[in-house]
């Protein structure tokens, strides 16, 4: 292959699309951003983790509440018991106040403090007078009961205190409330695990349901795909979904609609064609008749003849190729397909292109067909009557621009040995010896009438202005690409690409009969 | 000079294929009608029909399949439309061979006179030539089986004795078009189809599981032995 494989993009398939895109049209749009899916899982996700730490917050508080409250209740109970059974034991002169006060820690936790004829006594060390807050140690020493928390050494503390008028002391219980806190620690960790688990869950609820919600649309895709592929008798099911039942039918509808429009264009071409065939085939008959009396008219009824049979003959093709165009704009042109050896199909073609060309000045009457040797003994599946049209549109082509064909090749791509395994496709290489064609014009010249800048050259007026169009589709209807390079040493080159599926390479093994070249219809 | 019967509505076409074919040497009577065609026809002798697809009345495929029931005329559908469907229809209604308008007179010519060729351009010799039960004889023109006569289209009786006289090869659809219709490599492939499968409904036991005239794919049809 030569070595500019660059301009490669320029090729065809592109262009079809991209006239038809080309109107301005309100468009309506969709959304920006994140996809419809990661927004409802998000959605889901903050709805569910809002949710979560709201109820496991309720649920902290209100537990919490509830704890402190009864343990309150229980500890204050122990308390004024604490306080009336010493209130009792302080009325009796001379009593321990110490060993009276080791008596009164029942509960594990609980330490006492107690002020007696002006002294302070406790039973810890660390919990003394300096320990209970001034505001409770006051309010008791002034008479009145009073409950506080506060906090001793980074721990929560209850400190009940009681005062004991009849002997003039004052009570003091103070309960650790480590217990507690550990096991509101432990419920706060639960809750947070579960508003995390119920976050994870809410996501991929969203997921799920945003796929589900997703899935019909995917069905639209698929089917808004086959129709840009050109299958425009592709519907969407709406099953039993009221809901996607109007996105269903509207969509159909529109389907419908663009398959009427399409197809009512391409049958009027169709029935122009066919309806100018009629008064077509009694011009050729007649001019035909004519022809053969050709030496019985003078010279300028001559002249006047052959005028008539080329732009008769000119017509006629244009009919035809507007017949052919109009079955690919209706999606009814079909391929028939047979195997056969690429070497022998081009020079077939050419053999049958090229005595059209070789009448016009310039053009090579016989152009050699070099056919790749890794080519041997490969089978191409091709429409045969298409591929002839092909190659005789790419020979008119240059007759008309370029002065004629000057080379054809057929390749093998990626080139390889031929036991080696199959190729992706055949190249088939047109090239001339003309003026070339510039790189912003080689998009265009595929485009139906297309002359652009090479309207000022000569004959122009002798093609139909259809021949590459033509050329583009038919290759297109066997999954190739045609696209075009500078021949080396100038001109064009045309490369007509078909695919080449490895199903070819499989002979029919009970043909031995037959043998490798033994039967009368292979010529090599 | 052979005589042609022109089958088409349009008079000014029928006028100027008249011209046309008398300019190429052939006796021309022409009819605007099916039902016209098929009376005339049960009356005279003609040694080619050509038929025009869309004719009013009765059309051109039943105009064909009512004269195939007594006939094996060479017969050419004249059609407007060379898509795939009108084609075949045609062929499968009997037609040998098919234009598609506007044709050039030549073409046309060429066309009936590889219809009308008296023998097949064989080089074999052979006087007789059998597969199963059934008995070419390729000079009378005349084909049996189980030594009943089989009648086939002049058409048919080529492709059958191009078959048989290679017994055993695989031959092209290019090869059978160029031998049996003096088609060129780009020749319909569809004419063989159609005809082939024709055959078979003539000559095998069950036409379709054939034993004999068999189906080479990718590559062609071929005669077992």
């Amino acid at each position: 292959m030569g070595p500019t494989e660059a301009p490669r993009a320029t090729g065809v398939q592109g262009a079809g699309s991209a006239t038809r895109g080309a109107r301005h049209s309100p468009r309506t749009h969709l959304s920006g951003g994140l996809g419809l899916r990661a927004r409802v899982t998000a959605t889901f996700a903050i709805g569910a983790l809002a949710l979560s730490t709201i109820m496991a917050g309720i649920t902290y508080f209100t537990a919490r509440q509830s704890f402190l409250n009864e343990r309150q209740t229980t500890d204050q109970r122990q308390a004024f018991a604490n306080a009336s059974l010493l209130q009792n034991s302080l009325r009796s002169p001379g009593t321990n106040v110490d060993q009276l006060l080791e008596q009164a820690d029942t509960l594990p936790g609980s330490r006492s403090v107690l002020r007696s004829g002006g002294q302070w006594y406790a039973t810890s060390i660390s919990v003394g007078k300096s320990a209970i807050p001034d505001q409770e140690r006051t309010l008791v020493l002034a008479g009145t009961p009073a409950t506080q928390l506060f906090s001793l050494s980074g721990t929560p503390q209850l400190v009940i205190g009681v005062p004991l008028p009849a002997v003039h002391a004052a009570y003091y219980e103070v309960f650790s409330l480590d217990e507690l806190e550990g096991t509101l620690r432990t419920l706060a960790f639960a809750l947070a695990a579960a508003a995390l688990v119920t976050t994870v869950a809410g996501a991929a609820l969203g997921r799920w349901a945003s796929s589900r919600v997703l899935r019909p649309l995917a069905g639209v895709t698929a089917a808004a795909v086959a129709i840009a592929g050109g299958q425009l008798d592709t519907r969407v099911e709406a099953g039993d979904d009221v809901d996607l039942e109007e996105l269903a039918s509207a969509f159909n509808q529109m389907t419908a609609n663009l398959q009427d429009r399409i197809e009512r264009e391409a049958r009027f071409t169709s029935d122009v064609s066919h309806e100018l065939r009629s008064p077509l085939t009694t011009l050729s008959a007649t001019v035909g008749v004519l022809e053969s009396h050709r030496n019985e008219l003078g010279e300028r009824a001559q002249s006047a003849l052959d005028l008539l049979d080329g732009d008769l003959q000119r017509f006629t093709r244009m009919v035809d190729d507007l017949l052919e165009i109009s079955r690919f704009d209706a999606g009814s042109a079909e391929l028939s397909l047979d195997e056969v050896d690429p070497g022998e199909l081009v020079r077939r073609a050419v053999a049958v292109s090229a005595p059209g060309a070789g009448r016009r000045p310039g053009g090579a009457g016989a152009v050699p067909v070099e056919v790749a040797p890794d080519v041997a003994g490969l089978r191409l599946r091709v429409d045969k009557r298409r591929f002839e049209r092909v190659m005789a549109n790419l020979f008119d082509n240059a007759a008309h621009y370029a002065g004629g064909v000057t080379r054809v090749m057929v390749e093998r791509h990626p080139p390889g040995r031929v036991d080696g395994p199959p190729p992706l496709s055949i190249r088939v290489v047109v090239e001339d010896r003309g003026p070339g064609i510039p790189v912003p014009d080689r998009d265009h010249v595929f485009e139906r009438f297309y002359r652009g800048s090479r309207s000022g050259q000569r004959a122009s007026s002798e093609g139909t202005g259809l021949g590459l169009s033509l050329v583009a589709e038919h290759v297109r209807l066997h999954g190739g690409t045609v696209w075009i390079e500078d021949a080396p040493g100038g001109g064009s080159r045309f490369i007509v690409e078909l695919p080449y599926t490895a199903a070819d390479l499989v002979y029919p093994a009970g043909d031995a009969a037959g043998g490798p070249g033994g039967g009368p219809d292979r010529v090599q | 000079m052979s005589r042609i019967l022109v089958v088409e509505d349009d008079e000014r076409i029928r006028s100027s294929m008249r011209l046309a074919l008398e300019e190429e040497g052939y006796s021309v009577d022409d009819v605007a009608s099916g039902e016209v065609a098929l009376a005339r026809f049960g009356e005279e002798h003609f040694e080619l029909v050509l038929i025009d697809l869309m004719l009013p009345g009765m059309d051109g495929f039943e105009t064909c399949r009512n004269l195939r029931r007594h006939s094996t005329v060479p017969v050419i559908m004249v059609t407007a439309r060379s898509d795939t469907h009108d084609v075949v229809a045609g062929l499968e209604a009997g037609a040998d061979d098919y234009v598609t308008k506007p044709f050039v007179a030549k073409e046309l010519a060429a066309r009936i006179r590889a219809l009308l060729r008296r023998s097949r351009s064989d080089d074999t010799g052979e006087s007789v030539l059998s597969f199963g039960d059934v008995q070419i004889e390729p000079d009378a023109g005349v084909v049996r089986r189980d030594g009943e006569e089989v009648h086939c289209t002049r058409t048919e009786f080529r492709l059958l004795c191009e078959l048989a006289d290679h017994p055993g090869r695989v031959l092209s659809r290019e090869h059978l078009l160029e031998r049996v219709w003096g088609y060129d490599y780009f020749g319909d492939g569809r004419l063989v189809d159609v005809h082939v499968r024709r055959l078979r409904t003539k000559v095998e036991p069950d036409p379709a599981n054939p034993r004999f005239i068999l189906t080479v794919r990718g590559m062609g049809y071929k005669l077992a032995v």
